[in-house]
């Protein structure tokens, strides 16, 4: 009280240089005043920030998960999802090597597996936090080498094969054999990728996928040369645009992404050749540094709930290793031999596995291949 | 004394701060180019030196020969010579098209200059990528380019359009087009069309004045034209991945492979500095060739003085 009396009789004793020091304070709680409901804003978003709901993030192929499983599960656990996308089990491994981190969980193929685990990339699994390992069907342990899951669950198994347009080639046969016909010719893919093309030949010539053999690569390089005569070139992504659209009639391709065009081209048919061919397994593990290693088991066992199961089967078209949810599918699915492959075939059918210094011997039949006329 | 000396001085220390000047406006494109041009490429010559760890495609401690060794594959000269050809031709296209089009475009009347102008760099408004994937749908055997040539009895049902060397080279010559042209338009524009409305006085008919004192007039621009799509062209990896078939592969789709599915980084940096060096060898040579004839010129005046 004192206090401001003898402010306020200074001010008016120093008269003119006092008044805009009023005014400013006048202004300044004005202000103020003004800017309150900007404050109290800004002081709730902090606090928002604060009590931010945890995130979890996801490096994911794309296209490899219904969308709407995820907004379920944030529902579910108060959560935040982040997906990232990859194309290539070499492209995710390059990046998490060259220290993009922050990811919790990622989705490597069975032989990706290996090598993660080999550099000490993947966290142990705790499976006291996982108890829906008990729906896995364990014949899918055939195609990996982490049978007890200490680092990876299996989640989609898929194959290769042959897309082709039912209207355009009528006497299509179930066969790699497929690409000697020269009825086609230009309007043929095969997959860009050696270990699917060679492999390919391999099994047309009845060899194993994984052979180390050289005549029996050598035979599978000169089966691919006479192929080549008729394709129109080595394809592994736009071979999908290309069958919707007629430019190709014939391609070699991943069963899920044949399945998932066929949306949009209704003469589109998926087989798998009677010869096997390569199945890939991939599995959902927990990265090392996973900054949210309780929320990440969460979502790997909510993948194997078997309702949650049975939905991604039938968006993604592969087929996730989980008993109960063969059940829940429908009928058309389970009947499907691209989605539920026949047990012959699988008998036949074999996982590429990364073979370390050996991969040269492919590398080099390859460039032969390229480099043939 | 100090009078005669003074000006001299003015000069000398005028000359110093316009060098000072100088240095300062190209000091920031200097420092661009060393940090995202040279460094990156001692870096990519390095690891060429560089063994590959086993497991997954790391690159070792240590220094090796072995690359070079493994760079003597037998599949890489046919590749590397359609490299060289298909280059070759595409610059020799650009060139064919954008003389006449970049003198076209200087001699226009100036409204329609600037329009011309516009239209040429119009395709740079729409993303590369894009506009190579509707040379796809152009070129699609379903399409309606197919049916009308096939209408014509040019091609026949079965014969493709895409997924050859033809429709590489036709990619390549309408995406580096614009760079092309550019040059020789802005030196054209420069160019002194009286001079060869005096040697057509002289003698000349207009195809002899357009080669004998257009091209000459405008020579430096036609070897910055040609280096501008022939460098690029050697590089090129997107355009023979995606209308290239299984018989036009190119060297940069060879590192492409190096990288993603071999994941061995030392040969791709290998094969990337040959690369490089085949880029850097024609350069050279030009500017040798410039050099001399720089030197040269004073014979020739003297014989046309008289």
């Amino acid at each position: 009280m004192k206090m401001n009396r003898t402010c306020r009789s200074s001010t008016s004793a120093v008269g003119g240089p006092g008044a805009p020091r009023a005014g400013f304070f006048r202004n300044w709680r004005a202000s103020l005043r003004r800017a309150a409901p900007l404050l109290a804003a800004f002081s709730l978003l902090l606090s928002a920030c604060a009590k931010k709901p945890p995130t979890l993030h996801v490096f994911i192929w794309s296209d490899y998960i219904k969308p709407e499983l995820v907004s379920a599960f944030e529902a579910l656990n108060g959560c935040k999802v982040v997906m990232d996308y990859y194309d290539s089990n070499e492209s995710m491994y390059a990046k998490l090597k060259a220290g993009g981190g922050g990811y919790d969980v990622v989705f490597p193929s069975s032989y990706m597996v290996n090598i993660m685990q080999a550099q000490g990339m993947l966290r142990p699994l705790d499976h006291t936090l996982l108890p829906n390992l008990a729906h896995l069907d364990p014949s899918a342990n055939r195609f990996t080498m982490d049978t007890n899951h200490a680092f990876s669950i299996p989640y989609m198994l898929g194959s290769s094969g042959i897309g082709y347009l039912a209207g355009k080639v009528p006497d299509f046969q179930p066969t790699w054999h497929m690409f000697e016909s020269p009825d086609y010719k230009g309007r043929m893919t095969l997959m860009n990728d050696y270990r699917e093309t060679i492999g390919a030949a391999l099994k047309a010539l009845g060899y194993s996928l994984n052979t180390l053999n050289t005549n029996e690569l050598a035979a599978a390089r000169d089966l691919i040369i006479t192929w080549k005569a008729n394709i129109a070139k080595f394809e592994s992504e736009q071979y999908k645009n290309g069958l919707v659209s007629s430019e190709f009639f014939v391609v070699h391709g991943y069963s899920g992404d044949i399945m998932q065009i066929m949306e949009e081209n209704e003469d589109i048919m998926y087989v798998v050749p009677e010869e096997g061919t390569s199945v890939a397994l991939d599995e959902v593990a927990i990265l090392k540094d996973a900054p949210q290693p309780e929320l990440a088991h969460a979502f790997l066992n909510y993948l194997h709930q078997p309702e949650v199961a049975a939905q991604n089967i039938e968006f993604v078209y592969y087929l996730c290793p989980n008993l109960p949810a063969y059940d829940l599918v429908s009928e058309e699915v389970r009947n499907d031999p691209a989605v539920f492959l026949p047990q012959e075939i699988m008998d036949r059918s074999e996982v590429v596995w990364d073979l370390g210094e050996n991969n040269a011997l492919y590398s080099r039949i390859w460039d032969e291949v390229k480099g043939a006329e | 004394m100090s009078s005669t000396t003074l000006p001299g001085n003015n000069l000398a220390r005028l000359n110093r701060r316009r060098r000072l000047q100088e240095w300062l406006v190209t000091l920031p494109s200097f420092i661009w180019l060393l940090a995202f041009f040279l460094v990156p490429t001692l870096i990519v010559l390095a690891i060429t030196f560089k063994p590959v760890e086993p497991p997954y495609g790391n690159i070792g401690p240590g220094w090796t020969l072995a690359t070079l060794h493994s760079l003597a594959n037998p599949n890489y000269p046919a590749i590397i010579w359609r490299t060289v050809w298909v280059s070759l031709i595409a610059t020799i296209l650009c060139m064919l098209i954008a003389i006449p089009f970049g003198y076209y475009m200087a001699r226009a009347p100036q409204s329609r200059k600037s329009l011309l102008v516009i239209l040429v760099m119009l395709p740079f408004w729409t993303s590369f990528l894009i506009r190579i994937f509707a040379w796809k749908i152009l070129l699609h055997p379903e399409g309606y380019l197919h049916k009308f040539l096939r209408l014509l009895g040019l091609i026949q049902e079965g014969d493709l359009l895409l997924y050859n060397t033809g429709a590489v080279l036709l990619v390549l010559v309408y995406t580096y087009l614009p760079f092309a042209i550019l040059p020789v338009y802005a030196a054209a524009e420069k160019f002194d069309f009286a001079l060869c409305e005096a040697a057509q006085d002289l003698g000349c008919n207009r195809l002899s004045a357009f080669v004998r004192i257009f091209l000459p007039g405008i020579q430096r621009a036609l070897v910055t034209a040609a280096l501008v799509v022939f460098i690029p062209a050697l590089g090129s990896y997107v355009i023979p991945d995606i209308v290239g078939g299984n018989a036009s592969e190119m060297i940069g789709n060879k590192i492409a492979q190096r990288i993603f599915v071999d994941r061995n980084l030392p040969h791709a940096s290998g094969l990337a500095a040959l690369l490089a060096l085949s880029t850097v060898i024609p350069m050279l040579f030009i500017l040798a060739i410039q050099r001399q004839q720089a030197r040269a010129p004073a014979p020739r005046r003297n014989r046309s003085t008289p």
